[in-house]
């Protein structure tokens, strides 16, 4: 038997530093049924959207033909906890094509992941002090505690912290 | 020059025992993930699910294997998928895994369409793929069950007026301005029974109930204050599109996400009062700070000239986060208040706002507001220290 494939999917996402102000980051959507691309503009440091481009060029519903005002809805809008609600809020006002508000969520999750890799990069490389280095990241923002299974009770870089 | 790049592959092999399997591969700078899932065609339902990380964040990471069968049984197509899969899966083992099976999931039902459109279109070859979704969305969005998980309230000790007498540091009357009651908070998990009956026992003064984007009858807001004997007033907490506020006076039904400007004129023409929501709630793994958001910049924000006053203190942010939020109060002469932001009863009263004197009612509580004669205090903690002392 052949194993072929019914069905695939790819989607990347890129965050490109423009200037020292200014972020560029797009998700590009290819698969048996769609092909698109959002780009949003970012500018730093209050993360504020204030460009947002994008087209279909293969889709399967017809509500993702025109995507020029769904992506005006989001200008404005800032990358932060909750922003979710307020894209997919946004969005969902002018259109019924719901894969705009994820490829608008992702180039913004994707942001968030860059920064939170340069955080990244001082973790320490042996693994007692890898430790500590999270254990204290815990400490300051208690919010991550139990936010995952490495940063749950059992996990020993809990160890010692108080659940909130 | 490239910051940072992930790339998510789906690829899906229909099985001939019913099911489909999918593949999800994850890879960016930080994480490289893969997921097996086996989806069967007829109930949407994930049968089985494995997982195997390749890079992850830290070397505990690995303990989220486990927890990714909190999965199997569920149904891909149900309302609130991707948000049980983010609790249930996001939260015990991680968030990473979560996006992945939520991204497979999605193109699983878009494989599953085609597979039955495939078959739909032997009986009906003029039968175009749009129509067959237009038929099918219809038919699949209706009556689908909704995801709930609730939390069992505890027996708890109840803190007596004398206790309440001295707790220190929370002197005047004290109001906790901001709790989420389930169910018109989906995202809570304790009823308003429950909540009021937490701040009756832990002795908070008065309690506003403050649920996403819902409106209280007043009749019910003054049943509920009559049964648990402690004053209870109704506000909003509103999504705009410049992030959450919270509203008084002002008993709209507003739905959707409203324009910051549109909110603040509705509630400048009933006389209300609007607070900004934990005005800089931040990010897990970095602080605004990291990325260059100074205290003169966020007093430049314009969203915080509609507001009449900030949240400094909200119990689901960091201490860094309210202390960044209490300096642009005192930078831009704001008043500030606090409030737990509770979705649960563990966080009643965490933090709260001391007024000068008794609030009967909710047209004095914006009054109150107003006068801006009050400080956000440290309630629970207090609350907490006083028992311990007792005993």
């Amino acid at each position: 038997m052949a194993n072929l494939l019914c069905y695939s999917r790819n989607r990347a996402t890129s965050v490109e530093q423009i200037d020292e102000t200014t972020l560029a980051s797009t998700c590009r959507l290819q698969d048996s049924l769609n092909d698109a691309e959002v780009t949003l503009c970012i500018r730093l440091p209050e993360l504020e959207i204030i460009d947002a481009k994008g087209t279909f060029t293969r889709f399967s519903r017809n509500s993702c033909r025109g995507i020029e005002n769904a992506l005006k809805k989001v200008v404005g809008v800032r990358i932060g906890a909750g922003m979710k609600k307020i894209i997919r809020g946004l969005v969902g006002e002018v259109t019924d094509c719901s894969e705009i508000a994820v490829l608008v969520e992702e180039c913004c999750h994707t942001v968030i992941l860059a920064f939170t890799k340069d955080m990244l990069t001082l973790v320490p490389e042996e693994l007692a002090l890898e430790k500590d280095f999270f254990t204290k990241m815990v400490q300051e923002n208690i919010r991550l505690y139990n936010s995952c299974a490495a940063f749950a009770p059992g996990s020993p870089i809990v160890e010692g912290i108080d659940p909130p | 020059m490239l910051k940072f790049q992930r790339t998510k592959l789906v690829n899906i092999i229909h099985n001939n025992d019913g099911s489909i399997a999918v593949h999800g591969a994850l890879d960016d700078h930080i994480y490289q993930i893969d997921i097996d899932l086996t989806i069967g065609i007829d109930d949407l339902t994930i049968r089985a699910i494995d997982g195997k990380w390749l890079r992850a964040e830290n070397s505990e990471c690995r303990r989220a294997i486990p927890f990714l069968q909190n999965a199997v049984g569920i149904r891909i197509d149900e309302n609130g998928f991707p948000q049980y899969v983010n609790k249930h899966v996001g939260r015990k083992s991680c968030p990473h895994f979560a996006n992945l099976i939520i991204e497979c999931c999605d193109a699983a039902e878009d494989a599953v369409d085609m597979i039955r459109f495939e078959a739909a279109k032997a009986d009906q070859p003029e039968l175009t793929f749009e129509e067959y979704l237009a038929g099918n969305i219809s038919a699949a969005t209706k009556d689908k069950p909704e995801i709930r998980v609730s939390a069992q309230p505890e027996k708890r000790v109840k803190i007596t007026t004398e206790e309440k007498q001295i707790i220190s540091g929370a002197n005047g009357f004290c109001v906790d301005l901001h709790i989420h009651t389930f169910p018109a908070s989906q995202c809570s998990s304790s009823s308003a029974d429950d909540m009021l009956q937490e701040a009756k026992r832990i002795g908070l003064d008065a309690v506003c109930i403050t649920d996403h984007n819902y409106v209280w009858e007043t009749a019910d807001i003054e049943a509920l204050s009559e049964k648990h004997d402690i004053p209870v007033f109704k506000g909003n907490e509103i999504t705009t599109d410049q992030g959450d506020i919270l509203v008084f006076g002002m008993h709209e039904d507003v739905q959707g996400i409203i324009k910051l400007e549109e909110l603040k004129r509705l509630v400048d023409e009933t006389n209300g009062f609007m607070i900004a929501a934990h005005p800089f709630r931040g990010f897990l793994i970095f602080n605004t700070n990291e990325i260059g958001l100074t205290v003169e910049k966020a007093m430049q924000r314009p969203a915080l000239k509609q507001v009449h006053a900030l949240e400094v203190l909200n119990g689901k942010v960091t201490e860094r986060e309210n202390v960044f939020a209490g300096k642009v109060a005192t930078g831009l002469d704001m008043p500030a208040t606090g409030g737990s932001d509770a979705h649960d009863i563990l966080g009643v009263g965490k933090y709260a706002t001391s007024f000068e004197a008794p609030i009967a009612n909710e047209r004095e509580l914006v009054e109150a507001l107003k006068s801006g004669s009050y400080a956000p205090c440290n309630y629970r903690e207090i609350a907490t220290k006083a028992l311990r002392h007792e005993e």
